[in-house]
């Protein structure tokens, strides 16, 4: 449905917006473009909707080459821009009437479009209200309503829930996927917010300094990290179930475990195909179990990996993400992402990295060098932690501690325990369409 | 594309509709200039070679010319609001003719100061003017005030895009408006000027619609002075317009 190869766009000899840049998007899919501000997204999506002009490269929308055919392109898309466009002093039909007759429909066709697409976003009496007296929420649909009245094959939405609360946010993210399942549009949007192309894309490209540099489904972008995360709750603290911890750590399915209060979190390549095998564990070591939740690594973490910096400056809920402390005490982001590559490559060898990973929270506590925020919210069970960790190296005194190079000394490259639970994504991942 | 015209046309005729008060506003400094020059100058009328019964009936047409210069100079500021706002852009991204966006705009201004002269003709009427109220006559003057109109709101329109700023435009708006006005004969008949500000009204377009809509409002009519005023009207407000479409045109960046 688009196809961009080799798109450069330049403001000036110093400025290059976007750098030969290829993307192809398919019919029928919801495309997000995911990158920091000032990375490329808008630019790029102003000239797929034909405002802006380009230097080199080749664009075809709907068929149509955006330099050759605008008008064909034009008539092809609807596009809902970062500010609203809807104009406040006039009411959502009036609005809705002038973009129909912009699009040359006749005046019949626009009236019964106005009633579909009105009872599709549940406008309502707002209808004939000016738009002054919307909510932003409001607002947002009504737009994507009047970019919608001339049946566009193509929808862009350029940071389309930017400003919008919480709420209003998840309502038109509901929206957006109805218009892409039920009407079946092709749908590019831009954001900056990880959880909005998590929720929403069926792929996702990260862009950063005008160029593409990954494109994915969200989930194959998230396992290419290589990580679920499965949570255990006890009903018993932690020194009930040594037995089963220590099985648990020594399965070669399992990279890697930390505890949490009564919460036993392991590191796992396949959080749906392990759960089976821990709960048979479980069972067989009598454990009770009080409750059992996977997540899986975020967005953030993949962005870090493509672009080795991050998007918490831009993302107000990112702003106390666990990573982005850890990132702050491990020097420069890049070595976060070289981390990201170790840790796989050691994980991918013996699973000796949670033995590893014991001495390690030892020396990191007795250097005193870098208090992590784990261990003092884990006053309650340090004690039980203590001993079996204790016990841990007496009974298999481990020889990766030796080895470990100066990088590895660092606290653990696995989110702390205590930060582990404010995950907050993970939380939704489940109504995630799939 | 006139099709496109008259549709957005018609949207800026609802929001002008919807807040009048807006309009009006600008009617207030045109009146406040009534009122101040016709009490000021009123004993102008009794020198010697004044062309006119009155001073009233002579500043009336130059009231008119003010009110299209101030209603219609800052017409690009609510372009560049329409840019900040998105809906520019929300124009641009349908196949909605481009020269289309700006004739109506620049309609829709020079109506409004059509609607804005009409109601100060009636004001100076009330105080005292003699004008011509044949119908041909206002429809006429009307037309060099609509002419007007459009060139002026064209030449905000362009600078608007050009400027891309609302305090210069604003800046430019008051350097296109007042010196004009004192560089025609709109206050001060020719006989009574400095030379050289009278070679100077020779060139300004200004002069000519005053005279013009004077030749047809005031007095005799003088059908040789409104044609040369309605030519170079025209031929104005042409060329700004199609200077305002190409400078939008070029806006794409």
């Amino acid at each position: 449905m688009i196809q961009i190869s080799g798109l450069t766009k330049r403001y000036d000899a110093h400025t290059t917006a976007v750098d030969h840049l290829d993307l192809e998007v398919e019919s029928g899919e919801i495309f997000a473009l995911l990158g920091p501000n000032g990375a490329g997204k808008s630019t790029t999506i102003r000239i797929l909707t034909t405002l802006s002009g380009f230097e080199e490269g080749r664009v075809i929308v709907a068929g149509h080459d955006v330099d050759r055919d605008p008008d064909a392109v034009r008539r092809a898309i609807g596009y809902v821009a970062q500010e609203t466009g809807v104009d406040y002093f006039l009411t959502g039909r009036e609005n809705l009437t002038l973009q129909g007759h912009l699009y040359r429909m006749k005046t019949a066709q626009i009236k019964q479009r106005i009633e579909e697409l009105a009872r599709y976003f549940e406008l309502g009496d707002s209808l004939d209200k000016t738009v002054a007296e919307y909510s932003g929420g409001m607002r947002r649909k009504l737009d994507i309503a009047t970019a919608l009245i001339h049946h566009p094959r193509v929808l862009f939405l350029d940071e389309p829930t930017l400003g919008l609360d919480t709420q209003s946010r998840r309502s038109l993210w509901q929206y957006i996927r109805k218009i892409n399942d039920e009407l079946g549009l092709t749908i590019l949007l831009t954001t900056h917010y990880l959880e909005e192309a998590d929720k929403l894309a069926d792929r996702v490209g990260i862009i950063n300094q005008g160029q593409i540099k990954v494109v994915d489904t969200p989930d194959a972008l998230k396992k290419s990290l290589g990580g679920d995360v499965v949570s255990l709750e006890f009903e018993y603290e932690a020194t009930e179930n040594e037995t089963l911890s220590w099985k648990l750590g020594n399965s070669d399915f399992i990279k890697d475990t930390t505890w949490e209060g009564n919460k036993l979190h392991l590191y796992v390549t396949n959080g749906a195909q392990a759960i089976p095998k821990i709960m048979q564990m479980a069972t067989q070591e009598g454990a009770r179990i009080a409750n059992i939740s996977f997540s899986r690594p975020t967005l953030d973490d993949v962005f870090i990996k493509y672009t080795g910096s991050s998007l918490s400056g831009d993302n107000e809920e990112g702003g106390e993400q666990w990573w982005e402390k850890w990132a702050g005490k491990g020097g420069s982001n890049s070595k976060w992402a070289k981390k990201w590559q170790q840790a796989q490559k050691e994980n991918n060898g013996e699973a000796q990295s949670w033995r590893q990973w014991s001495g390690q929270e030892n020396e990191a506590s007795q250097g005193d060098t870098t208090p992590r925020q784990g261990e003092q919210d884990a006053s309650p069970q340090n004690d039980s932690q203590q001993t079996w960790q204790q016990w841990q190296k007496d009974d298999n005194p481990s020889p990766a501690t030796d080895g470990a190079t100066s990088e590895d000394k660092e606290p653990h490259q696995w989110p702390s325990s205590g930060q582990q639970g404010d995950w907050p994504r993970d939380k939704d991942w489940p109504d995630r369409k799939d | 594309m006139l099709s496109d015209t008259w549709y957005l046309f018609h949207k800026y005729l609802i929001i002008s509709l919807r807040m009048p008060l807006w309009s009006l506003f600008a009617l207030i400094q045109p009146l406040i200039w009534l009122f101040i020059f016709g009490a000021l100058f009123k004993n102008f009328a009794q020198l010697p070679g004044f062309p006119a019964a009155s001073y009233i009936d002579y500043f009336l047409p130059g009231v008119l010319i003010m009110t299209v210069l101030f209603g219609s100079s800052w017409a690009g500021v609510s372009l560049l609001r329409e840019i900040s706002a998105g809906t520019v852009d929300k124009m641009l991204v349908s196949p909605a003719s481009r020269a289309a966006i700006v004739l109506s705009r620049v309609l829709h201004a020079a109506v409004q100061v059509v609607v804005q002269s009409f109601i100060v003709l009636v004001a100076a009427w009330l105080m005292g003017a003699n004008t011509s109220w044949n119908p041909l006559h206002i429809a006429l003057a009307m037309s060099i005030i609509l002419l007007l109109g459009i060139a002026f709101a064209s030449l905000s329109n362009g600078l608007a895009i050009m400027l891309q700023r609302e305090e210069p435009l604003v800046v430019m708006g008051n350097i296109m408006t007042l010196p004009l006005m004192f560089f025609s004969t709109a206050m001060v008949p020719a006989q009574f000027m400095p030379g050289w500000i009278h070679s100077i009204a020779v060139v300004n377009p200004i002069e000519y619609a005053v005279s013009a809509v004077r030749a047809i409002l005031i007095g005799e009519t003088d059908m040789a002075t409104f044609g040369l005023g309605f030519g170079i009207m025209l031929a104005f407000a042409i060329a700004t317009l199609a200077w305002a479409i190409s400078a939008f045109k070029a806006l794409r960046d």
